[in-house]
């Protein structure tokens, strides 16, 4: 019966590798955990992207529930969801713009920074504003120490200016309903 | 019209496929010879219907005919006429016609030259067989068929084969190592039969040892092709990068090479039966492992985005059918199995079943590095990569031990070794080893340990093999029986087929040090008569020139490369543009050699017209494929046995039950 047990042994690894097989077929392999959830937003000063001589630091995120959007104008889904968002905002939710530019660097090509905010000025009037104002990441090293892999994505901060969601792609309807709210509720609520 | 005949071949395949499945199998168990014998020609016919399949989706590629799906989606009317006839592999439905074919080419091979093997087994062996190639063919009706068509809207023209795989490497890559995959079939097929027939004596290793061997070889090879594609076709410089994809193809292929020599030691010797039955299992199981996990999009890879979920359940049900069956049946009667030879602490089958260990270590690693990140973000846990680092390193301790023992077990004894003499020659070629690796990786500029190491164990591979040929040689020699030539020449083929296989072993081994120590690269910007030296090598820049290919377009760089003011080589490196997949391809300039490769990748143009561009000097790195072939090549050897061929030697054998004395004194 002992020996039995030991040539069953193979048959009960694959078994249970089997079921980690199985739920991973219905995960994307894409998603994944934020190694910054609840944590506090890292450090941080940066110019607004409208105003740059006014600057902004971690702090500000203390006192409200906020949205950190990370969107460029060159981003094809950003554009997407901005309808989204303004809906959102007409909700009474406070949405923070983190802009991550693409052309400011020498190795692409340097672009003035009157360009860039015409172009987002344009972009905001097509198709909403939902932001209550942008945070200019020059260099994008913000987004490196938030662990952005690209945009659209979403963070949800606490009144104590923790991040408690990290979403990557866009934000529609069934996203919010589904993530967001059950988190943003609770934290509203208190 | 011809792809509708595709479509219903396929389905009297499948039909063939459980005829197969049933009467023959019954047959053995009721024994009825007439059922028995069907075997043959229902393996023929099923055959015959799958390459008729096969035939008509090339058919519909060579006539671009794009109201069938797959055609439109893998084909262009543009494509150059010999892509077209691979390109039928050339996405997840044709590869799959392909795969199953060769299980049907696999199965008449075995069905056609089995002729010494008793019907009884032969007929349980491709019941087996047909019972694979029934999930497979069901996978393919339900799940993704070749043949959908997309009437009545058409598109005018395909979508074009993806540009990486328009290469020479992807031509014979993928039926190469789909031959190594699925040739481990046959060795699952032999070892189920004999779990079932409950006679798991040292006949069915002999048996199945030709074909196993055989599809090592292939896997061998295809694994690689697959890696001397991805150096020269990406443009990356690198020749492994431990991808899923990789890994999937890796893992057969090291439990294959657990299986060979443990199969090796079942026939001679009668022990770790159950053992090699499980690596038969494992083998094939870890082959269909690697297309559900490379398929199903379970894992990150290029294309697992939209990959649908319906297919990796479908293969998910296969393997719990075919891997979850076998296992439960091992469990039920490997339990039984007594192994009646007996070995000392030294000797040849401890050594071996210490490399067994080790290249089980090995599995574990890779199947470990490649599952873990999915294991533990499906536990909760987050998620994390593992990379080659985690790999590299595991490898790195894992080998020594492995080298030391690869290189005594041949020259110790069967059954039981004399240690004193075992460790005189230990000593002597460890010596050997170690100046001949000090001093050749001395030879080098900035010498590492690293490098040191791979050198002595490369060294110590060859010299433990050429003493084990002496070895093996030198009481005729002495005797003055033979010359020394003629008693080479009286080593069986399954003798050179080892030493082939562990030369092989220590070519490839010497490549991978040296490329890994030595390789030197850089990434600079140039302009047209700029030069850049490299390891000794001027590169020169000598400008870009336009070509326009059949399907595509292209910037071409022109580098002159001088050694000591003498012109070496002159490289071509392309940019390629692929309009119709709006892709571009690096197509890099390779200039190889026996000892060095010369390499130049062209990146992109710059603001003020120069241009980026990455070279590499690569130190021996045609020996990592060089060597595989050996091995391969080994392989062939060892298949070439006439003890394989021989009618009546296997009769012989199956009849020694009653005497197995009779066995060992012809195996010994």
């Amino acid at each position: 019966m002992k020996k039995f047990m030991i040539f069953l042994l193979p048959l009960l690894v694959f078994l249970g590798l089997l079921a980690f097989l199985y739920q991973g077929l219905f995960s994307d392999p894409r998603e994944h955990e934020s190694t910054l959830l609840e944590q506090s937003m890292p450090k941080f000063v940066l110019p607004d992207l409208m105003e740059t001589q006014k600057t902004y630091s971690q702090e500000i995120f203390e006192g409200k529930v906020t949205l950190l959007n990370v969107w460029g104008v060159w981003c094809v889904t950003c554009a997407v969801e901005l309808p989204y968002l303004q809906q959102l905002k007409e909700d009474g939710k406070h949405i923070v713009g983190l802009y991550y530019d693409q052309d400011i660097d020498p190795d692409f090509g340097i672009k003035t920074v009157a360009r860039v905010q015409q172009e987002v000025k344009e972009k905001l009037a097509q198709l909403g504003n939902p932001y209550a104002f942008n945070i200019f990441d020059v260099k994008r090293d913000l987004s490196l120490d938030l662990g952005v892999t690209g945009a659209p994505e979403t963070f949800l901060i606490d009144q104590t200016g923790k991040i408690r969601l990290h979403h990557i792609g866009d934000i529609n309807p069934r996203v919010w309903n589904t993530k967001f709210a059950p988190i943003y509720n609770k934290l509203v609520a208190n | 019209m011809l792809a509708e005949l595709g479509n219903f071949s396929l389905i009297m395949a499948l039909m063939v496929a459980i005829l197969l499945s049933v009467y023959p199998m019954w047959g053995a168990y009721k024994g009825h010879q007439k059922m028995m014998a069907m075997a043959k020609p229902l393996a023929i016919g099923m055959f015959l219907f799958t390459a008729f399949a096969y035939f008509c989706l090339t058919y519909a590629f060579v006539h671009d005919d794009f109201s069938v799906a797959y055609v439109a989606n893998t084909s262009n009317s543009t494509l150059p006429i010999y892509y077209k006839y691979t390109a039928v592999w050339g996405g997840h439905e044709g590869s799959f016609l392909l795969w199953t074919l060769i299980l049907c080419v696999w199965t008449l091979a075995v069905a056609l030259f089995s002729k010494a093997i008793p019907v009884k087994v032969l007929a349980r062996v491709l019941a087996i067989l047909g019972m694979v190639g029934i999930g497979f063919y069901l996978f393919m009706l339900l799940t993704s068929n070749p043949f959908d068509r997309l009437l009545p809207f058409y598109p005018i023209d395909g979508k074009d084969l993806n540009p990486l795989l328009q290469d020479f490497g992807m031509i014979i890559h993928p039926p190469m190592l789909y031959m190594g995959y699925v040739g481990f079939s046959v060795a699952f097929a032999f070892a189920i039969a004999a779990l079932i027939s409950g006679q798991l004596d040292s006949t069915w290793a002999r048996w199945s040892r030709p074909w196993t061997l055989a599809a090592w070889s292939f896997l061998t090879v295809g694994v690689a092709l697959g890696s001397w594609w991805a150096y020269y076709e990406l443009g990356w410089g690198g020749w492994w990068f431990w991808d899923p994809s990789e890994n999937a193809a890796f893992m057969p292929w090291i439990i294959g090479t657990a299986l060979v020599h443990s199969l090796a030691v079942t026939e001679k010797r009668k022990v770790f039966k159950s053992w090699t039955v499980f690596l038969a299992i494992a083998a094939f199981s870890l082959s269909l492992l690697g297309t559900f996990l490379i398929r199903s999009g379970v894992l990150v890879s290029v294309h697992s985005f939209a990959s649908d979920p319906s297919r990796g359940l479908f293969i998910l049900g296969l393997l719990v059918v075919i891997i979850g069956g076998s296992l439960f049946l091992y469990a039920l009667r490997a339990s039984q199995i007594k192994s009646n030879g007996r070995y000392g602490l030294v000797s040849r089958e401890v050594f071996l079943m210490g490399n067994n260990i080790f290249l089980t270590a090995a599995t574990l690693v890779v199947l470990l590095g490649t599952l873990l990140p999915l294991v533990h973000k499906e536990l909760g846990m987050g998620s994390i990569s593992i990379g080659a680092p985690f790999f590299d390193q595991m490898f790195t301790y894992l080998i020594v031990p492995f080298v030391l023992l690869l290189g005594v077990g041949p020259l110790s004894r069967w059954k039981n070794q004399s240690l004193q003499a075992l460790s005189k020659q230990i000593m002597i070629a460890l010596g050997l080893s170690l100046s001949a690796g000090l001093l050749v990786n001395a030879g080098f500029e900035q010498s590492t340990y690293m490098a040191d190491l791979g050198l002595v164990m490369s060294f110590w591979v060859i010299i433990t093999t050429v003493m084990e040929v002496r070895q093996r040689i030198e009481p005729q020699v002495t005797a003055g029986k033979y010359s020394i030539w003629q008693s080479l020449q009286k080593l069986t083929p399954s003798h050179w087929g080892m030493v082939l296989g562990h030369l092989g072993f220590a070519v490839t081994l010497i490549g991978i040090t040296l490329v890994s120590a030595y390789n030197t690269e850089r990434n600079v910007r140039m302009a047209e008569g700029d030069s850049v030296n490299l390891q000794g090598y001027e590169f020169v820049f000598k400008g870009i020139s336009q070509l326009q290919g059949p399907n595509y377009s292209a910037d071409v760089a022109h580098v002159d490369v001088y050694q000591n003011s003498q012109l070496v080589s002159t490289l071509k490196a392309e940019k390629r543009f692929y309009p119709v997949q709006r892709n571009v391809m690096t197509e890099a300039g390779i200039d190889s050699g026996f000892s060095r490769d010369l390499f130049v990748a062209l990146g992109e143009q710059l603001k003020n017209g120069d241009w980026s561009l990455r070279i590499y000097v690569k130190p021996f790195i045609n020996w990592i494929w060089a060597g595989a072939f050996i091995m391969a090549i080994g392989g062939v050897f060892s298949i070439s046995d006439k003890r394989y061929r021989m009618g009546s030697l296997a009769r012989n054998a199956s009849s020694a039950k009653e005497n197995p004395k009779n066995l060992m004194e012809q195996t010994s």
